[in-house]
């Protein structure tokens, strides 16, 4: 009795096993089928990806991602995702497409296809009291500066320019850290930092320095997606062209950005 | 050493398993320095922790009624709520009015978690002690007073030495929880073994590898330390009393 | 008569073990009286505590709208304005809770039994299980299993999505396996020989003596320490915010970056306090008042 009831646990698996390896089929094809598009944004990163009081996420990236349902004609759904966890649910097909504020590097480009051309652009600057008189990185060397966990940027900084990281799962934690005087700056993206600057409770503070590490960003979809990806370039150009990025930024009260300038000229 | 490691470099180039913490220099030195702060971490709040449940287990028989409705609050306080809000409380919170007047913070986060994390596991320790306490027998402390120890005395030399003994399987097992809970203080930034290898994997993209090495090296660490509880049982234990 | 029958007012010539069997009711009044000094609060210092978190909660407030310029909403407009979503965050937690409770406490069954195995490979894998699971953090079986476990299998062609909040309740049902599998074998093995000899002198078998002798003696014996073990568990389920499930603690993370406000911190963590206290502080009282009362004559 006991041999029989192992047996079929032991052939329910086989087949579980079998029939995860033969359902390998397009997402694009996949998401029309289901009627939904499954995007993975921030929902802890103001203005890119946050949450309103009912729990919905707004922002920057849910509104891009809004554009790309409309244009499939399928309805949305947003995933909230966080650094250390964006790469893996794309890649374990937990989200179709992921809009997620990520930086366009080679290592990245290895695990998940990134699509060409990219969306938006930042570079790393640090939020800092006006009082530390920061005029140069080399200043920053031996202090503690405030990092978010899984970000591109952390092993430069302290490898490269001898910053010792104070890394926290999230932003509010950071920025309280800041405040309480438990790291001397915050390195983050500049786009972030000038949004967050003009809130009153920063007159104090200020991003001194020179932006470096200037990353593109990409959105992502799983490697080897090759239809989805080439519908995304077209997606992305046609952004580009028609000023849906400026006037996104200006919606969300984001600094205009060069990068969105440039990439308007360019393919227009 | 370096055969050592350039053997995990060939690990990696053939097998694709990538232990970058063994035949990469800097991730190397990271997580060695992050396995040295658990190691700190987890003696330093097992000393407090123990320092706190003797002090909390005397002041909870004190004849002041204050003095015990304030280590009974303490205890409910720390027992009933989860130790990663204690932390941030600490931190964040605490840590936001502790200030000195140039406005860096009095107290670093490794000092927040090590405070945090002894009070968390001193409020179990104290009930631990409380019923270690209890099963001494009155006989032997009237048998104290007959020969004209004071309170003080009685506890420190009669009472607590045979308490000890008693509740150290149940001290054991808390202490054993007080080192596992290190890994929460990777939430507020301390460069425990955790936090450092959180680091790793999203800089290497090799979290399966990370996750094995971290649960192979809190086995050892846990194993360790019940090894070691295990044999001081063995020869603190007590003839005649329990089992 | 001793200090301490005067205390305690009884007629009892002091505290246990009394030389000899005494009357089962005088027994049971200082059991009772020996229960409420133990330990067992009163009504006062319950009230205490809960005046007390609530004084460190309105000192938060407090401090936040000091440190808030004017122009923003004040403190509890804006609790109450998050308080929906927390609230469905924290659902999310007591769900977490009472499924990985489920799941790790028959699983801890069955490798409690197999830790008393009479077949020594049976004994040994789950000791060595058992200690596996107990030995290692919380947090790092929690990450294990949201990072390693596929988020969706197919059986039979049938897609079955497995969500984040699933795969925490899978990480967190482990230790709550490892420890009810020790506390299943502790309360066995306290069960006098003397009850596994008389069943065997009755032609009872090991599996009628386990399940209709043994069992239903240690059921009593294994219920504090299992309810301790499910407050511990209600709060490692805040853990589950570190892995990006959506409960109490990630919520209070995403109103807070979305406020943005300095201050809040303060006021959101104690808020947080406060809703795990109301709900562990109950289940805490009424383990101590099972413990008393099913507490065994040794």
């Amino acid at each position: 009795m006991h041999i029989k009831w192992l047996g079929i646990v032991a052939s329910v698996l086989t087949l579980g096993v079998v029939g995860a390896s033969i359902a390998r089929a397009d997402v694009l094809d996949d998401v029309k089928k289901r009627g939904t598009l499954v995007v993975g944004t921030k929902a802890d990163y103001r203005p890119f990806g946050y949450l309103d009081p009912s729990g919905k996420i707004i922002g920057f990236e849910p509104d891009l991602a809004a554009d790309v349902a409309k244009r499939l004609g399928v309805k949305l759904e947003l995933v909230p995702v966080v650094a250390s966890n964006r790469i893996q649910f794309l890649q374990q097909g937990k989200i179709d497409l992921m809009i997620a504020t990520m930086s366009d590097t080679p290592e990245r480009r290895k695990t998940v296809d990134i699509v060409d051309p990219d969306y938006y652009a930042s570079g790393t600057n640090v939020l800092a009291k006006k009082s530390e008189g920061l005029k140069s990185w080399d200043q920053l060397k031996g202090k503690k500066v405030c990092l978010i966990q899984g970000s591109f940027y952390n092993k430069e900084l302290q490898e490269k320019y001898g910053v010792e990281g104070v890394a926290f799962p999230g932003t509010a934690e950071a920025y309280a850290a800041l405040r309480n005087g438990n790291c001397v700056a915050f390195a983050y993206d500049d786009t972030a930092i000038t949004g967050e600057m003009l809130k009153p409770e920063w007159s104090a503070y200020e991003m001194p320095l020179d932006s470096i590490l200037p990353q593109p960003w990409g959105l992502a979809v799983k490697s080897g997606e090759k239809s989805f990806a080439d519908f995304m370039s077209k997606t992305v150009t046609d952004w580009h062209k028609t000023g849906f990025i400026q006037q996104l930024e200006q919606k969300h009260a984001i600094k205009a950005t060069k990068f969105a300038q440039d990439m308007m000229s360019k393919y227009k | 050493m370096q055969v050592v490691w350039e053997w995990f470099r060939w690990l990696h180039q053939t097998t694709g398993i990538n232990l970058t913490i063994f035949y990469d220099a800097f991730d190397r030195s990271r997580f060695a320095s992050g396995l040295w702060m658990t190691v700190k971490l987890s003696v330093t709040c097992i000393v407090l922790s123990v320092v706190i449940g003797i002090a909390g287990a005397w002041v909870q028989r004190s004849r002041l009624r204050l003095a015990r409705s304030v280590v009974h609050w303490y205890i409910q306080a720390f027992r009933n709520t989860p130790p990663l809000v204690q932390l941030y409380f600490f931190y964040f919170g605490l840590g936001s009015l502790l200030r000195t007047p140039g406005g860096s913070p009095w107290v670093t986060n490794v000092a927040w978690a090590i405070i945090s994390l002894s009070f968390f596991a001193g409020a179990f320790n104290v009930e631990i002690f409380r019923s270690g306490i209890e099963a001494v027998p009155r006989t032997t402390v009237e048998a104290a007073e007959a020969l004209g120890f004071s309170r003080l005395q009685t506890y420190l030399r009669i009472v607590f030495p045979l308490a000890f003994r008693i509740s150290l399987p149940a001290l054991n097992n808390n202490l054993v929880n007080l080192v596992k809970t290190t890994t929460l203080a990777y939430a507020i930034a301390v460069p425990e073994m955790l936090y450092v290898s959180s680091q790793v994997w999203s800089d290497e993209l090799n979290v399966p590898e990370m996750m094995n090495v971290l649960l192979v090296a809190y086995f050892a660490l846990v194993g360790v330390l019940v090894y070691g509880m295990h044999r001081w049982e063995r020869a603190l234990r007590v003839p005649g009393f329990g089992t | 008569m001793s200090d301490d029958a005067r205390v305690s007012g009884s007629v009892l010539p002091g505290p246990a073990p009394w030389p000899v069997l005494l009357p089962a009711a005088a027994i049971l009044t200082h059991e009772a009286m020996s229960a409420r000094g133990a330990g067992a609060s009163t009504w006062r210092l319950e009230r205490e505590h809960g005046f007390a978190l609530l004084a460190v909660f309105l000192l938060g407030c407090g401090i936040a709208q000091a440190q808030s310029g004017a122009g923003y909403p004040s403190i509890v407009e804006t609790l109450w304005k998050w308080t929906p979503l927390l609230a469905r965050g924290f659902v999310f937690n007591l769900a977490i809770s009472v499924l990985a409770m489920a799941v790790g406490t028959i699983a801890g069954f069955f490798l409690g039994f197999a830790q008393i195995s009479l077949l020594l490979p049976v004994k040994r894998g789950a000791w060595l299980t058992t200690h596996f699971f107990r030995n290692a953090p919380w947090l790092v079986l929690l990450f294990y299993c949201m990072f390693l476990l596929p988020f969706q299998v197919t059986i039979l062609g049938v897609r079955i999505p497995i969500p984040d909040w699933t795969k925490a309740t899978l990480g967190l049902a482990l230790p709550v396996m490892a420890n009810v599998s020790e506390i299943v074998r502790g309360a066995i093995q306290s069960i006098p020989t003397a009850q596994w000899e008389s069943a065997a002198s009755l032609a009872f078998n090991r599996r009628q003596t386990l399940w209709r002798i043994i069992v239903p003696q240690c059921v009593k014996r294994m219920l504090p320490p299992w309810m301790n073990l499910y407050a511990i568990l209600t709060m490692a389920t805040v853990l589950a915010s570190i892995v990006g499930v959506s409960e109490m603690m990630t919520q209070t993370q995403r109103a807070l970056s979305a406020e943005s406000r300095p201050g809040l911190l303060l006021a959101f963590y104690s808020y947080v306090l406060i809703w795990f206290f109301a709900y562990c502080y109950p289940i805490a009282r009424l383990t101590v008042r099972l413990e008393s009362r099913y507490a065994v004559n040794q």
